[in-house]
């Protein structure tokens, strides 16, 4: 059986895993200007990541901007994944592919979709100041405001498949027989759907959680060049900054803490249900 | 669809030929084939009309253009320097740019003799790595409308009366650190002046959009009213209908340049330089004169007097033109970077 994992790991070994070694490698390598990399075997690209109070604002940024995400997935993604788990029509496979519609467009379509609808001269400004609600543009773009709504378009359906994929087999017998004792449907749905949904919620949470500390495309399109995520600022440091060693330590700092974060918040979502 | 025999040996025959077409020597060897690394848009463009098409495929090169900016196509040719074989036969980047990756010994010096046209070069321009293609200068570009004091150097910017209305490019970071360290004393092998007025820059709610796209929309929407910008690319903004009139600042005019070069591992050596000598040609380079407003950098190319007009310098502006201190750039480049995002974006 064991055998069966071979072809796809042997892939992940010489496709993931090898070149993260190089990174590693690159990671504890010096900087010059004039020759771009020398050899070395220092922690000084990390210690400066986590001392420069630049990136250590970046970092926050990005965890802020992907926790928010997850909880706003979370909140706008469960009712419609309740309905979805529960809906007996022939619809439901239309409707599944209806709420994949978001991942069918490339990201960076439909982030020069957003610029179009956001922007200042977009259509929502405009309809604004055409109904003459507002004299000046309001500043939709360029801000948080603006990649949390472009992130949260893209990772939502992560969210809503996870989910009721769980509440699926969740028996709908539980939720009569918690009706039929009395509880009213928040109850029923607080003590009893939730917490059986918890695998799903905790499943989907870190989907998405993961999705959102890497963003690239939609913090540089909708972002704009003040706000910064780690993904673009690794990204900066390789191709704008050619410094790749601080690039490649800034990549690792990003893995370690989405990695911590991830454990963490599982452990405790699944500790605070499990009786 | 039934798979037979003869289908599946034929598929066979493809997938090996595919396979075998990357390893040297065997199925193919440097055939009719230039591969050029270069921005899309209208430079690509124009090289595929200008070049490729009328110049260089009648000679039966194939050309391929490998698309991107500057910055990922600088990173290829850096991280593929110590391969034997590059993905590049052409390399076009700005003279800074090309001098960054030259330092890092990725390119090969040419050899004159196989260029045809290197004569006909302005010898200003001349570098033993790359060949001028189309040049240009930095100016401040204005809107007539709501400037009404014709501005006359980069330290107008400044005037307190611009607040919000002065905008910059996000990825020309670099020449507007140095329009800034211009305003403020410095130049271009002292970039220090630029720290205090980039900071008194932002105090004055400067405007940084992600793209040159982006800044051509709020020059047009009059968002702002001030930018450093390429000479060329405001005589283009003007033909667009984007309300600008340029000045050459008096406290200088910064030269850029786009080179082409050929790589130390371009595996089709010989139709570089043929692509190179296309690239001198007096029809190819007025095209891009008259589309996109950059200079010939070949003695021989005659542009109309009207365009002349618009897109050169006059003998006194010509006269404070400056070129940059690459050597500075390539020491100094990474730390202005960090200024530019840390201190004045942040």
């Amino acid at each position: 059986m064991a055998a069966l994992i071979l072809p796809a790991g042997l892939l992940v070994v010489a496709l993931m895993v090898a070149p993260m070694l190089l990174l590693a490698r690159i990671s504890l390598n010096q900087f010059s200007p004039t020759e771009m990399m020398v050899e070395a075997m220092s922690a000084e690209n990390y210690l400066r990541a986590v001392q420069d109070p630049y990136y250590r604002s970046v970092l926050l940024t990005t965890m802020a901007v992907a926790l928010g995400c997850t909880l706003l997935c979370l909140v706008l993604g469960f009712p419609t994944a309740y309905w979805l788990a529960r809906m007996q029509s022939r619809w439901k496979s239309l409707a599944t592919i209806l709420i994949l519609f978001p991942l069918l467009v490339g990201n960076v379509v439909r982030s020069a979709g957003w610029i179009a609808l956001l922007g200042n001269d977009g259509a929502i400004n405009a309809a604004l100041q055409g109904l003459h609600l507002t004299d000046a543009p309001l500043p939709l773009l360029y801000n948080a405001f603006a990649v949390v709504v472009g992130i949260v378009a893209v990772v939502l359906p992560y969210m809503i498949l996870t989910l009721s994929a769980v509440i699926e087999g969740i028996p709908r017998q539980a939720e009569e027989a918690a009706a039929n004792l009395g509880a009213r449907p928040l109850t029923a749905f607080r003590r009893v759907v939730l917490p059986l949904a918890i695998p799903g919620v905790a499943a989907g949470s870190v989907l998405v959680f993961i999705l959102c500390m890497n963003a690239y495309a939609t913090p540089v399109l909708l972002g704009g060049p003040q706000f910064k995520m780690m993904a673009p600022a690794v990204y900066d440091q390789f191709v704008r900054g050619n410094n790749w060693p601080f690039g490649a330590s800034l990549a690792f700092i990003l893995l370690f803490v989405t990695m911590v974060l991830t454990l963490v918040g599982s452990a405790l979502i699944g500790r605070r249900y499990r009786r | 669809m039934t798979i037979t025999r003869r289908l599946a040996l034929s598929g066979g025959a493809a997938t090996l030929s595919a396979l075998t077409a990357g390893l040297p020597g065997l199925a193919r060897a440097a055939d009719g084939r230039v591969v050029v690394g270069t921005w899309g848009g209208d430079y690509g463009n124009l090289l595929r009309q200008n070049i490729d098409e009328p110049l260089v495929q009648p000679k039966g090169i194939e050309v391929l253009q490998d698309v991107a900016s500057a910055d990922p196509r600088k990173t290829k040719m850096l991280a593929e320097r110590q391969a034997r074989r590059g993905t590049y036969d052409i390399s076009c980047l700005s003279d800074t740019d090309m001098y960054l990756v030259q330092q890092q010994s990725t390119l090969q010096d040419l050899d004159k003799g196989r260029l045809s046209r290197s004569e006909a070069v302005i010898p200003a321009l001349k570098k033993s790595y790359a060949i001028p293609h189309i040049y240009s200068a930095l100016v401040l570009l204005y809107n007539p409308d709501k400037v009404t004091t014709k501005p006359t150097a980069f330290a107008d910017m400044w005037d307190p009366k611009y607040k919000g209305r002065v905008g910059f490019s996000d990825i020309l970071y670099n020449t507007n650190t140095l329009a800034a360290a211009m305003a403020g004393g410095g130049g271009v092998s002292d970039y220090k002046p630029a720290e205090k007025m980039l900071l008194e820059m932002r105090k004055l709610d400067a405007k940084v959009y992600p793209s040159n796209e982006a800044l051509a929309a709020a020059l047009k929407s009059e968002e702002v009213w001030l930018t450093p910008m390429w000479l060329a690319r405001g005589f283009m903004w003007k033909q667009a209908d984007i309300p600008v009139k340029h000045v050459v600042p008096k406290e200088g005019a910064y030269s850029i340049v786009f080179e082409a070069a050929i790589p130390k591992n371009a595996r089709n050596v010989d139709n570089a330089y043929t692509y190179l000598d296309a690239m001198l040609q007096p029809q190819a380079q007025t095209a891009f004169a008259r589309k996109m407003g950059y200079l010939p950098t070949v003695k021989d190319a005659k542009l109309d007097a009207d365009l002349m007009q618009e897109i050169s310098l006059t003998e006194e502006e010509e006269s404070r033109l400056v070129q940059p201190d690459y050597d500075y750039l390539q020491k100094h480049l990474n730390e202005y970077l960090d200024f530019w995002n840390k201190q004045f974006k942040a």
